[in-house]
């Protein structure tokens, strides 16, 4: 096939369009539908790996696989695609994720039909949010995904499953006002009306103007990554949502907000990210320590490792902030790392929870003997969210923690306080997994297991989570491998963050001069210090 | 004269839609009285959709016309009030189909029915082009008291006189406060109907600015946001919405609301061209109480019906933004939203008065768990009251953002800002009741459901009403993906109809380069 074929719109709208046939499939028993979407996740899932392999130029920081196709004219809405070294890695992760949590949801024998066809809905939608290059397509694929998940977590949910759908769409929609208006605001700037990401990071806007809409985006994405003080819709959503939709949750769907800070507070509003960084380094810190902190007295399994996603972002919000190629690349593996990992805790846990029917922690107990095998996933999906040298966590925040270390953008008091207090939440994320995996799986059975069958995993469970973890060990390995499919793009975007910080510096308005110092010109190369990750 | 050169010289081609529903009204009123009532009931139906979808067609042809004023000047077939037309045609013809059913089932005559519904299309119809004070007045009674009458066609039930009668007072009463308006511009204009005349002569007799002109101006709006019902003139809604038989609440929330546009965008903008500040002001007040009022009280509706006559009234308010703005995309983007609430609130209606037909409850309660007895209609329902909600990638959800779109580029910041702020009020309350449908299990079904009948589309009536319902669902899920002739056709009407050309206000240059002192100022209105 040539080179001109739609990839991207082809993968991006396969499953939407597959979507529309489940209402008319033959299916007595729910079978051929879960078939039926797992070969078309499969499908797409090839396309994309074949698309990106043969057609994706690794060594190209640029838009690739650009289509652009006029929409609504009179709006200037158009159809525009492209994946760069920041969305590429991320539609990958979402193709996997999606599939194996459609695997996942195997045994959803209620209302099968409505349940794979959201699933294949939002994956069109998250496919849809990474490639789109027009502000309002973004918007559009971002609103897209909506009422899928409401419906998807109102319906296979945990009891209080309706409070929580609605805390969901009521949290999203209201950030959602924020892009539109952003978008709204950004296009309508200055002389021409353009809703093209690029043309948007074109134009020259002023700082007050650039720092209302930052702040905007901000406070839409901030909903989404999650950004403390706005994660209070995570804890109940992931935590009442079935496994397979947790999985995408926590996998995908935060990522879209870190996704979005790097595309557009980062690459288009460049001057702001500058007053803004410290406070985004500052609010990531608290994200860490408070997300440890809380997440070690959750009780109830799920809600605990919810916690332990907001802790995980923060990270992502510190690479970001830390202004160097290693920070912001420390970031990106660490989204990627982070989906595959809370992919597969919250899959075990759907596991453990279909044999104990509990998610409270009180009565678990002793699970280690009867279930040996979910008992060793359980640990190694455990060991990869604590860091353990060898797993993609290790490598992403230690990424992460030496590229703000280095950044020549913050006095070293600050960075002082920020990587001191992030390596205390470091120590407690051991502290709060290990303890879970102790009342979980050590110890006596629990007496009210006493005539349950608590089967050991099954080979599908095993090969779910053995498709999360083999990545997860190949990156923790070798980030290399992985890095340097998007490392031209990372470098890139931090180049350009720092050159606009060198001539904002110099600006008079110097709102926190306190913290943030113009860098050294020529800045260290982060190569030298972590051997393993360049 | 012979009968030849009298129709060229009054220019009667322009009216030929409304000649044809009026033919099809005749039609259906002798050959009711000739066949026998249960006899054409049979066939009087689909003889009136034939002739407004042969009037809709006919609309094709007039389109661009040259000279689109006829009847000496009473009269103006521009392409503003051929979109008009369109969908005040069309929203009678799917209310016709939702009706069979519900007549037949009230055991009254179904051609009385549609000889009044057919009646009040012509007035809307008419009242698009209404360029003159007589003309705009007699159109308006036409379809006001056929709506009356509408209202209160179900005469065996008490809450439908009930909301007959509330209807007629407030109805007559605000008729007679836009009369006294009306008369008022007659006589500061020193007797000329003509609306382009009473504005020519009111300018060149220096009364552009006097109190007299503005109390005739605030009177005629009182007239038409009774009409469309914007708050604070909407009280009649909730209770008149409540009684009416549904298939009319649905002629009701969105032929009349259309024809209550046309009449607001020609009459203010025809007449009032020296006081565009203040109606815009005043418009902008009742589009910003709409859309609160409407969608806030919503939240806590427990009948379908009165949930859907305060969405009405908020969506009426989101229309009004393009109104205000007064520029070309606004215009346009007002005819778009109308176009796609056609689809989407007729959808929705139909989906109400299916379920109330089958099981005789409106209450948003007894929807619980409707999916499992009723697939169809839940996909229906659902996906019109998404698309009312503003959720991609239905129509909806492209209608209001080209209404923010425009009202954004005219720098219009807080009407945008508060329209998407109740837009997700609204997604609350619609989101609700698909929650009812969809999410429910078997075991929380309502009583309603659980004794929910057999599926039957072969009864008399259920075809026309499954028709209607799966045209609305299809035209909900794809005018928005596939919108670009819908954005066409209503830029088009708007840039070649010249009476908004003459006003529309210079919107932004384009690829003009502004520095940094400038985009200042954006930014604080920002």
């Amino acid at each position: 096939m040539s080179t001109n074929f739609p990839w991207l719109t082809t993968i991006t709208l396969l499953p939407l369009v597959a979507s529309l046939l489940i209402p008319v499939l033959p299916d007595k028993y729910g079978k051929t539908v879960r078939w039926y979407s797992l070969a078309v996740g499969l499908i797409d899932f090839a396309l994309i790996v074949y698309a990106f392999w043969y057609h994706y130029d690794f060594q190209n920081p640029d838009f690739q696989l650009v289509e652009t196709y006029a929409w609504l004219p009179q709006l200037g809405l158009n159809w525009t695609l492209a994946v760069d070294g920041i969305s590429m890695p991320l539609v990958l992760l979402a193709s996997l994720v999606t599939t194996l949590s459609m695997l996942a949801g195997w045994q959803v024998t209620y209302k099968p039909r409505l349940f794979y066809f959201l699933m294949l809905a939002m994956y069109s939608a998250q496919i849809g949010v990474f490639c789109a290059q027009d502000i309002l397509l973004f918007f559009l694929m971002w609103e897209l995904e909506l009422v899928p998940v409401y419906i998807l977590i109102s319906i296979w949910g945990g009891p209080k499953r309706l409070y929580a759908a609605t805390k969901f769409i009521l949290y999203t929609a209201i950030g959602s006002i924020f892009i539109l208006v952003a978008a709204l605001a950004m296009a309508f700037y200055g002389g021409n009306v353009t809703f093209d990401m690029r043309e948007l990071g074109m134009k020259d806007y002023s700082l007050t103007f650039e720092l209302l809409v930052y702040a905007a985006l901000i406070i839409a994405y901030g909903v989404k990554l999650p950004i403390f003080p706005l994660h209070t819709w995570l804890p109940d959503a992931h935590g009442e949502a079935s496994a397979p939709v947790s999985m995408i949750l926590a996998g995908v769907l935060l990522k879209m907000g870190g996704y979005a800070i790097i595309r557009m507070n980062v690459e288009m509003l460049t001057d702001a990210h500058f007053y803004f960084a410290p406070v985004l380094a500052i609010l990531g810190v608290v994200n860490i320590v408070y997300g440890a902190l809380v997440s070690f007295a959750q009780r109830n399994l799920k809600r605990r490792m919810a916690y332990s996603s907001v802790s995980h972002m923060g990270f992502v919000l510190l690479g970001i902030a830390s202004y160097t190629e290693l920070g912001l690349s420390g970031a990106v593996l660490q989204m990627i790392s982070h989906g595959l990992i809370a992919a597969a805790l919250f899959y075990l846990s759907g596991v453990t929870y279909e044999r104990t029917h509990t998610l409270m922690l009180d009565k678990m107990g002793g699970l280690g003997r009867s279930m040996p095998t979910v008992f060793a996933l359980f640990t190694i999906a455990s060991m990869a969210s604590l860091a353990l040298p060898g797993m993609s966590g290790f490598v992403g925040e230690l990424a992460v923690f030496i590229g703000f270390a280095t950044s020549d953008s913050y006095t070293s008091a600050f960075k002082l306080v920020v990587v001191l207090l992030s390596a205390v939440g470091l120590i407690l994320t051991p502290m709060y997994l290990l303890s879970m995996l102790r009342e979980m799986f050590y110890g006596k059975e629990n007496t009210e297991f006493r005539g349950v069958p608590l089967l050991d995993a099954r080979p599908r469970e095993v090969f779910v989570t053995a498709c999360l973890l083999i990545p997860i060990i190949g990156i923790g390995l070798y980030p290399k491998l992985f890095t340097q499919t998007y490392d031209v793009k990372t470098v890139q975007v931090a180049s350009h963050a720092r050159m606009a910080v060198s001539t904002v510096a110099q600006q008079p308005l110097q709102l926190f001069s306190e913290v943030s110092q113009a860098p050294a010109l020529n800045s260290v190369t982060s190569g030298e210090f972590l051997g393993i990750v360049k | 004269m012979d009968f030849a050169s009298l129709a060229a010289q009054l220019n009667t081609e322009v009216i030929l839609p409304e000649l044809i529903v009026t033919a099809t009204l005749l039609l259906v009123v002798v050959g009711d009285l000739i066949v026998g009532r249960a006899a054409s009931s049979k066939w009087t139906p689909y003889v009136s959709i034939a002739g407004l979808l042969a009037a809709v067609g006919s609309l094709y042809f007039l389109w661009d016309k040259p000279n689109p004023i006829s009847f000496l000047g009473s009269f103006n077939g521009d392409n503003l009030s051929i979109v008009f037309r369109g969908i005040i045609a069309l929203s009678a013809a799917v209310t016709i189909l939702m009706s069979i059913r519900y007549v037949e089932q009230s055991a009254t005559s179904l051609a009385e029915y549609l000889t009044i519904l057919l009646t009040a299309t012509l007035g809307g119809m008419f009242l698009s082009g209404a360029d003159e004070l007589v003309m705009i007045f007699v159109s308006l009674e036409t379809l006001s008291i056929s709506s009356y009458l509408l209202t209160g066609y179900t005469k065996r039930d008490p809450r439908s006189n009930e909301a007959a009668l509330k209807y007629l007072l407030i109805g007559a009463s605000s008729s007679a406060i836009f009369l006294y308006g009306l008369s008022l511009l007659y006589g500061l204009s020193g007797g000329q109907t003509n609306l382009n005349d009473i504005a020519s002569s009111i300018t060149t007799a220096g009364l552009g600015q006097s109190i007299a002109v503005v109390i005739a101006l605030v009177f005629a709006i009182a007239g038409i946001a009774f009409k469309i019902a914007a708050v604070p003139f909407h009280q009649w809604t909730p209770d008149v919405y409540e009684g009416s038989p549904t298939p009319v609440v649905a002629f009701l929330s969105v032929g009349s609301k259309a024809a209550g546009f046309a009449l607001a965008t020609r009459l203010l903008v025809t007449a009032f061209p020296y006081l565009t500040e203040q109606w815009h002001f005043v418009l902008t007040a009742l589009a910003i109480l709409s859309m609160i009022l409407g969608n806030v009280v919503a939240l806590a509706q427990t009948s379908m019906k009165r949930l859907l006559a305060y969405s009405s009234i908020g969506q009426a308010g989101f229309v009004m933004i393009g109104l205000v703005i007064g520029t070309d995309a606004g215009y346009s983007s007002m005819i778009f939203y109308l176009l796609v609430y056609l689809f989407m609130n007729l959808g929705a209606f139909t989906g109400v008065i299916l379920f109330s037909l089958r099981t005789g409850t409106d209450q948003i309660s007894e929807y619980s768990g409707l999916y499992q007895k009723d697939p169809l209609l839940t996909l229906g329902l659902s996906i019109c009251l998404l698309s009312l909600g503003g959720i991609p990638p239905l129509a909806g959800f492209f209608g209001k953002l080209y209404l923010f779109w425009a009202g954004w580029q005219a720098g219009a910041y807080g009407l945008v800002l508060l329209g998407l702020i109740t837009s997700v009020i609204s997604i609350y309350y619609y989101i609700r009741v698909v929650k009812m449908m969809v999410v429910k299990e078997p075991q929380e079904m309502s009583d309603a459901v659980l004794n929910y009948p057999e599926i039957r589309w072969n009864l008399p009536g259920m075809r026309p009403l499954q028709v209607g319902l799966i045209l609305s669902l299809i035209a909900t899920s794809i005018a928005g993906i596939l919108s670009n002739p819908l954005f066409t056709l209503s830029n088009e009407s708007v840039t070649k109809t010249p009476m908004l050309q003459a006003t529309v206000k210079p919107e932004k240059p384009v690829a003009v380069m502004k520095k940094s002192n400038e985009s200042a100022q954006v930014s604080m209105k920002f």
